[in-house]
């Protein structure tokens, strides 16, 4: 099936969703689902037509590894949270739109992945921002919906530009051709490079562009959050990946300034990307809403994913795009048991929730093992990838960065623990006794995802042939794979044998457990409170501002939402005064303005002439 | 991997530990010398573990369990990881990076084991824990990851033996001065000494993570305890102090690096969690960079060493 | 309390209680007086790790419960709590006359005479204040005690808990709990 085709079918599968779900709600839902699991299935049986290239009247196709990678990870996180809409249908405002711009998105992403020019993935970035854009508007706020599409547009507009400069140059829009065509002047080269790739910072949360992660995550339908993260984050990726690849920017910019083998203007990047996971890991810290702050852990999280995939090299390159399939799996199963919990209690707020593990143990678990992963611990698979980045940048001695990598990955452990620890561990609320675990269908996709992640970090090679292949179709040198084992130039990491001992480490501390007289079960309650009596078990959870002592260090700190707010308010006051002083409310006035200004531009251009 | 690695793994488990667990207990004895005590008996240490595993035990639901195993689990595995004197029971898996994360696992397991006790003193002392570890961690993995690119391994042993041959001169921490003080000043962090122990103030947070702990997840507690030492101070003395050529001299580098910060610890008041990150935010971090970037940009101390 | 049982314990709760009574860990409880005797007894005079002896921070780490001095009834309720808290086997030690006999408070509406009526006291050490060589004394005596198997209270408390909860409530009274603050 060719991909237009493909992508109509889609379309009209969406459509049809919007008027299943306008007769019953739930049909709807399932009729997601149903489409979701279509299009994966679609997808990964594309693999094989590798290398094809189409074309639909203006639209062209290209079927390329890396779309397909892409793809394959995007339709990951929309199929399997897909499974979750039919039981949230009734919270909806409007159940048939959320349906149908869910799949539009969806299609759009995978138009997206597979354009084979450059107008082509402008129509599908734009449809993609579109309908996610109405989507988020249907969850808490509306403001959120705003911040979103202003950071997307700003974003969108800049590629445009970079999109329709690099055509003056070059004169053509196919993606291989477009940029290379650049190679004659840096300049224009340069300006090309960072407009191009503003976009794919914005929707990755890249500083200064993240304030919308945690608007749109946390106050995105509760469905839609595990898309945005697990998913339409990583479209920033493959814009980033296209600028570093299709542009090839370490040609064009190696007689620039070179920070430790790197242009100046990736390192730049790699800096923002550095800034990004400092700042995303210091704001999820002191987040009050599980939502929001695992909306800022993808923050930091995607600067791992940018700083890898700009080094461009054997080994972070690798880690980069590894981090991307490792964290989209993780994030999707965080953010769902998130919202599995928010279907039992209908709230997010870590500090009025405690103790869900005594009553939803699998979403316990689906979250424990999906934190692991995302804070780098083996024997996940976000160990694996934040392993090859550090090795890339060890190799490369990237020390400012390699910094901002560690502490990411060291706060990382500070901010997954505190859902952990304020919403499934700690006292059982008194008004939450009664919760029951979610229903087999809810549990399912996060079972997958869990087991997926598990998989990526026993046996990484899995996934990590995909990346050689895409490494190759680069025109890199591919990361060495033995059977088990990633081979690097400081050394080898064998992550299924890392596991079996890690078994074995488990299975002796076990023994030793049981062999040992069995425990007495006592209550939640009784716990030492220097012998005093506590009746509720709210007054006995820790989890309002975990981390006190840690955040006083930088609470005064400026905050980025802020800036943003003081240009807004400069620009609605400038505004105010240009209205005040050129349309008084007398026509005559502004009309002695438009001729005046009349008057100083055809003089001014008589003069310049 | 055959099943012999598995035995010579479990081996090097109960020799770690009985070597620690004297350690432990004859640094009692300095810690009471220091205090012009008289002190417990040497074997002290091995009577309190087997005594807290005699008695019995409360439990707060199955995390409070699992979590134990857990981090027991991880910290044995990683315990089977650490190269000593070029023995390794898993050749080649001895990666920094493995090492100091799968760490993490067993830190976590006593987290969840912890916070799922439903104490909240528990809570506060894993929230300082994972404070303290951020701390300390960043001014280390950056001298470390300075070490990574100037020897071009990140395999601990292979460290190890490249600065062994040329006596004390060849030990990082001779030729990376400040990084080896950072190294130092860390491992106290590690280990939970004073001034860096306000994670398990007995008296102001009740123990902090051990509070509700009794009888064998007491003892697993305590075991564990031990097998982190173990694994803390050899990564410091494998990778900063050149490790050892025969076990007689590595577990002598051993016993001296280790006595060297009880001694420390015996001396010091505490820091407030808080003051604990802005100390190693501001003296060994600074001392970090200006290492990492002495050796990346002048290799002064490694290629230009003799 | 019975201690002229026979010895028949298997061999390994013999070497358990060697284990035990040579790592004796303490929660002290300490609101009415004496808490002052503890630091020199800890500390470099006296020293008390010699034997294994240590203070620990919760009673679920604790092996001995030492209560000092005079207990009003309202503390009782905390030191049971406690008490119940911890891990068998668990030992009880009476420091100071008030609660042999309730000591110069023994006409006191609001304390306790004798704790053994509430709790199964292994040991008394008398005094009012003990000194510290009082304090290690009977320690050395607590010691040989577990060692021999002969401080078996926490099995008394256990075959006779309806007796000792009768107690209890008696001198308790009635408590009328509304919330945390408001008892």
């Amino acid at each position: 099936m060719s991909i237009a085709v493909f992508l109509a079918i889609l379309i009209i599968l969406a459509a049809a969703s919007f008027f299943v779900t306008a007769a019953n709600k739930k049909a709807g839902g399932f009729a997601t689902v149903a489409v979701s699991l279509f299009a994966l299935a679609m997808v990964l049986s594309m693999k094989g037509s590798v290398g094809g290239e189409q074309s639909f009247m203006y639209l062209g196709f290209s079927i390329t590894t890396v779309g397909w990678y892409f793809s394959v990870v995007m339709l990951t996180a929309y199929s399997m949270t897909s499974f979750f809409n039919p039981f949230w249908m009734k919270k909806m405002i409007y159940p048939a739109g959320y349906n149908f711009l869910y799949l539009v998105s969806m299609a759009g992403t995978i138009g997206m992945f597979f354009a084979g020019d450059f107008i082509t993935l402008f129509i599908f970035w734009e449809t993609v921002v579109w309908s996610s854009a109405f989507i988020i508007q249907q969850g808490k706020s509306r403001k959120a919906s705003y911040v979103y599409y202003v950071l997307s547009a700003v974003g969108s507009m800049a590629t445009l530009f970079a999109i329709m400069l690099a055509y003056s140059v070059s004169g053509t829009f196919v993606i291989r051709d477009a940029f290379t065509g650049l190679a004659g002047s840096p300049g224009t080269a340069l300006v090309v490079f960072l407009a191009f790739i503003l976009s794919g910072l914005s929707k990755m949360g890249i500083f200064p562009f993240h304030v919308w992660l945690p608007e749109a995550h946390g106050s995105a339908p509760h469905t839609f959050s595990p898309v945005l993260s697990g998913g339409l984050v990583k479209m920033g990726a493959f814009i980033a990946f296209l600028s570093v690849t299709a542009f090839p920017a370490y040609e064009i910019f190696g007689d620039m300034l070179k920070i430790m083998g790197i242009p100046a203007p990736i390192y730049f990047l790699m800096l923002l990307g550095a800034l990004s996971i400092i700042i995303g890991t210091l704001m999820a810290i002191k987040q009050e809403d599980a939502k929001r702050l695992l909306a800022y852990s993808s923050v930091a999280n995607g600067g791992y994913i940018l700083i890898g995939i700009l080094m461009l090299d054997q080994v972070g390159f690798a880690g980069g795009m590894m981090h991307l399939m490792n964290h989209a799996l993780a994030s999707a199963a965080a953010f769902l048991a998130i919202a599995a919990v928010a279907y039992r209690t209908g709230t997010t707020k870590m500090s009025e929730m405690g103790g869900m593990i005594h009553r939803m143990p699998v979403t316990y678990l689906v979250y424990l093992i999906s934190i692991i992963s995302m804070a780098g611990i083996p024997p996940m698979g976000g160990f694996v990838s934040k392993w090859l980045v550090f090795q890339g940048l060890a190799d490369k001695g990237l020390l400012f960065i390699a910094a901002a990598a560690f502490f990411g990955s060291i706060g990382s452990f500070m901010y997954v623990f505190r859902p952990l620890s304020a919403v499934f561990l700690g006292q059982l609320f008194t008004r939450d006794k009664d919760v029951r675990e979610v229903g087999f269908f809810m549990m399912f996709p996060m079972v997958v995802l869990t087991l997926l992640t598990l998989a990526a970090g026993v046996f990484p090679n899995i996934i990590l042939r995909v990346v050689t292949e895409i490494q190759k179709s680069a025109g890199i040198e591919p990361v060495t794979l033995a059977r088990n084992t990633i081979v690097t130039t400081n050394g080898f990491l064998d992550a299924f044998r890392v596991f079996i001992v890690f078994g074995f480490g488990f299975a002796i501390a076990f023994v030793l457990f049981i062999v040992r007289r069995k425990s007495r079960k006592v209550g939640l309650m009784d716990t030492y409170t220097s012998a005093e009596f506590i009746h509720t078990p709210e007054l006995l959870h820790y989890s309002h501002s975990f981390y006190a002592p840690f955040e006083r260090l930088y609470d005064k700190a400026p905050d980025t939402m802020n800036m943003y707010k003081k240009i807004s308010a400069g620009i609605a006051e400038l505004g105010g005064l240009v209205e005040a002083v050129f349309y008084g409310g007398k026509p005559a006035k502004t009309i002695f303005w438009i001729m005046a200004a009349g008057m100083v531009f055809f003089l001014a251009g008589g003069v310049f002439r | 991997m055959n099943a012999m690695n598995f035995v010579y793994g479990f081996l090097v488990l109960v020799a770690v530990f009985i070597f620690q667990t004297t350690l432990t207990g004859i640094n009692r004895k300095v810690t009471a010398r220091l205090q012009k005590r008289y002190g417990a008996r040497w074997y002290q240490q091995f009577l309190d573990i087997f005594k807290a595993m005699r008695k019995d035990s409360t439990s707060h639901g199955w995390v409070f369990d699992f979590g134990v195993i857990m981090a027991l689990g991880g910290i044995m595995a990683t315990v089977i990881f650490i190269p000593v004197a070029g023995f390794e029971a898993f050749p080649g898996l001895d990666n920094v990076f493995v090492i100091s994360y799968l760490l993490a696992v067993g830190m976590l397991g006593m987290a969840m084991s912890a916070a799922g006790s439903g104490n909240p003193w528990a809570s506060i002392g894993v929230a300082r824990a994972l404070t303290n570890m951020l701390a300390y961690d960043i001014p280390l993995m950056i001298v470390i990851f300075t070490m990574i690119f100037a020897f071009d391994s990140a395999s601990v042993g292979e460290l190890a033996a490249m600065q062994q041959g040329m006596g004390v001169l060849g030990w990082n921490a001779v030729r990376m001065p400040l990084g080896g003080i950072v190294a130092v000043i860390a491992l106290l962090g590690m280990l939970g000494k004073k001034p860096f122990d306000s994670f398990i103030a007995p008296a102001e947070i009740a123990s902090g993570p051990m509070v509700e702990y009794g009888g064998k997840h007491l003892g697993f507690m305590f075991i564990l305890h031990e097998f982190m030492t173990f694994i803390e101070v050899s990564l410091i003395l494998n990778l900063f102090f050149g490790g050892g050529a025969t076990i007689w001299e590595y577990m002598l580098k051993y016993a001296v690096l280790y006595t060297f910060t009880t001694i420390i610890s015996g001396v010091m008041p505490r820091f407030k969690i808080d003051q604990a990150v802005k100390y190693f935010y501001r003296v060994p971090l600074a001392m970090a960079v200006v290492q990492g970037l002495v050796v990346i940009f002048t290799g002064l101390g490694v290629k230009i060493w003799f | 309390m019975v201690l002229d049982e026979k010895d028949n314990r298997s061999p390994w709760e013999k070497i358990g209680d060697y284990f035990s009574a040579n790592s004796v860990w303490m929660k002290w409880y300490c609101t009415g007086c004496g808490a002052i005797e503890m630091p020199p007894t800890m500390t470099s005079r006296f020293d008390m790790e010699r034997l294994g002896m240590g203070p620990m921070a919760t009673p679920r780490q604790a092996d001995v419960l030492l209560i000092t001095g005079y207990l009003s009834t309202k503390t009782l309720r905390r030191v049971i709590y406690s008490y119940e808290q911890m891990n068998s086997p668990r030992y009880v030690v009476g420091f100071g006359s008030c609660t042999v006999n309730g000591g110069i408070y023994y006409d006191s509406y609001a304390t306790i005479n004798r704790l053994d009526m509430y709790l199964p006291v292994d040991l008394y050490i008398a005094g009012c204040m003990p000194r510290p060589e009082a304090i290690m004394n009977g320690f050395a005596k607590l010691i040989d005690m577990i060692k021999k198997g002969e401080a078996r209270g926490w099995r008394h408390y256990q075959e006779n808990y309806e007796w000792y909860k009768k107690n209890q409530l008696d001198s308790l009274g009635e408590v009328i709990i509304k919330d945390e603050f408001h008892e």
